[in-house]
């Protein structure tokens, strides 16, 4: 299999799409971690790394977004499951599903998100507790197998650049990082205030490959944000936008936007200067689908 | 004392606890109005924090710390207007995210907004059950419960909490605001809560204009 970096910089290579919306539909309960189902319910996880496989998502993440051991604890009731094996089952999942239904040359994620804790003044969170949660999950992603690190979601560049250290403590493997921005009347931020100029300085020092966005925000209002992006960097740059904010429709979510639409903005932000795109919250197969087709069209 | 409460206003909006405690202090050696103060100055301030927050001038790390000031000053203050007039308080709200749902970011903030702008805030936390928010709110006598749900599969929980109200015919004494990412003003009409604020900003105005 040709290395992640190498094949990045020679196509524009596409992610996978939203994760916890589908396992809510495959029956996750209130007070369950959704990370703990790579080991209580692994079939499921292997029907939707199969769907995006199948989608033609070159890229496939493990279902491992909440697993350090703090987000774990926070997020099941009663004793939260061992953080290791949770992150080695997911990484193990997605390299049985690339092998087994046939996408050899297909890369692995280990997805890494955030603690969910604050460093100061928010919180109380310590540079030394957040690496130390990040290196538990990295060794675990590491031992079932990954190809890259996708760190994500990220709001403070501090938390960020902890885990970046954390995954080089024990892995040469490319590493990929994205934050979470909104759009403020000054431009892009997180919400303590990180900009992107801070992002395309910081998260290459502290080791990252490929630097990116994702989340918070819809397809539409992250097309402006790639283009500052390239801008401001020569890194390879990921984005992975939400599908249009959800509308409440007699009690259910609905997303409007449609994977026709998502694709065309994304297709938007490769002419940008996008090395590589996915989805976020309420992208599905069906997006990363529509997504593959525009993009083999295009190139 | 204009100057002094211009000095109040920024000690908030600049986030200096120990600023804002001693002028606070300075003020009751003054002998100056400490509701006037209060209002004039140190509120005056964290309305302006608020305000920049939600021009995208200022970020959450400058909301914390401007509202931890705020207590600074409101903890020196507070006995001299219990001693003295009585205080103003706004109201009393009982908050927390929905059972089931475990982002407690914005909660959070809504909390320490309406706390600093003056009104009782009992939090709660996250993962909170549909029956605590009512027990809570009825046995504290609070005017409003604000219920936070970041998730889609959550906010059925907020329109529960409303029914157990109703269940217990509190729902004309104890107002519901709802918000979270997913929430809107059309989903608060829907399930019959008494507004949905968007951000901290809008939450302290929304409980404004409801209490009393």
């Amino acid at each position: 299999m040709k290395p992640f970096l190498e094949a990045l910089s020679e196509k524009v290579l596409l992610f996978d799409g939203g994760m916890g919306s589908m396992l809510i539909a495959a029956g996750l309960g209130e007070g369950e971690a959704p990370d703990a189902w790579n080991i209580t319910r692994p079939e499921v996880l292997m029907n939707v790394h199969r769907a995006y496989l199948e989608a033609g998502a070159d890229v496939i993440q493990t279902n491992t977004f909440g697993a350090t051991p703090i987000k774990l604890a926070a997020s099941s009731r009663g004793t939260a499951p061992d953080a290791a094996k949770v992150n080695e089952a997911g990484a193990t999942l997605g390299r049985t599903a690339i092998r087994e239904f046939g996408f050899t040359g297909r890369w692995l994620a280990g997805d890494i998100g955030p603690t969910g804790e604050f460093f100061p003044p928010m919180g109380l969170l310590t540079e030394e507790r957040a690496m130390e949660a990040f290196r538990v999950q990295a060794e675990a992603l590491e031992n079932g197998g990954v190809d890259l690190f996708l760190i994500e979601t990220m709001y403070d560049i501090r938390e960020a650049v902890a885990a970046i250290r954390a995954v080089r403590g024990v892995s040469d493997k490319p590493i990929v990082c994205e934050l979470t921005m909104e759009l403020k009347k000054r431009g892009y931020f997180t919400i303590v205030g990180d900009s992107p100029a801070r992002a395309v300085e910081a998260l290459p020092a502290a080791g990252a490959d490929v630097i990116g966005a994702n989340c918070s925000i819809a397809s539409g209002d992250m097309i402006e944000l790639a283009v500052e992006m390239r801008k401001l960097t020569k890194k390879p740059l990921l984005f992975q936008p939400n599908a249009g904010r959800p509308e409440i429709s007699s009690g259910t979510a609905v997303y409007r936007q449609t994977a026709e639409e998502f694709a065309a903005d994304m297709i938007k932000m490769v002419e940008a200067g996008a090395d590589a795109i996915g989805g976020c919250c309420g992208t599905t197969p069906e997006f990363i689908q529509a997504l593959r087709a525009k993009l083999d069209a295009w190139r | 004392m204009k100057e002094h409460l211009e000095q109040c206003m920024q000690s908030i909006v600049d986030g200096d606890s120990q600023k804002a405690a001693e002028l606070a202090k300075l003020s009751l050696d003054k002998g100056y109005p400490v509701l006037e103060v209060i209002e004039n100055g140190f509120a005056r301030g964290i309305r302006e924090v608020g305000r920049l927050w939600e021009e995208g001038e200022l970020f959450l790390p400058e909301l914390v710390i401007g509202a931890e000031a705020m207590k600074k000053a409101m903890e020196v203050l507070q006995p001299a207007l219990e001693a003295g007039q009585a205080a103003e308080r706004l109201g009393r709200v009982v908050i927390g995210t929905i059972e089931g749902d475990i982002h407690d970011i914005g909660k959070t903030l809504v909390a320490t907004m309406l706390s600093a702008n003056g009104f009782e805030v009992n939090d709660l936390g996250a993962d909170v059950p549909v029956k605590r928010f009512v027990d809570e709110a009825e046995k504290s006598g609070a005017d409003w419960i604000a219920i936070s749900a970041l998730l889609t599969t959550t906010m059925p929980g907020q329109k529960r909490v409303i029914d157990e109200l109703a269940s217990r015919s509190l729902r004309g004494k104890i107002r519901v605001m709802v918000g979270g990412a997913p929430c809107s003003k059309e989903w608060a009409a829907e399930i019959g809560a008494d507004g949905y604020a968007g951000d901290a900003v809008a939450a302290v105005a929304l409980a404004k204009q409801k209490t009393g």
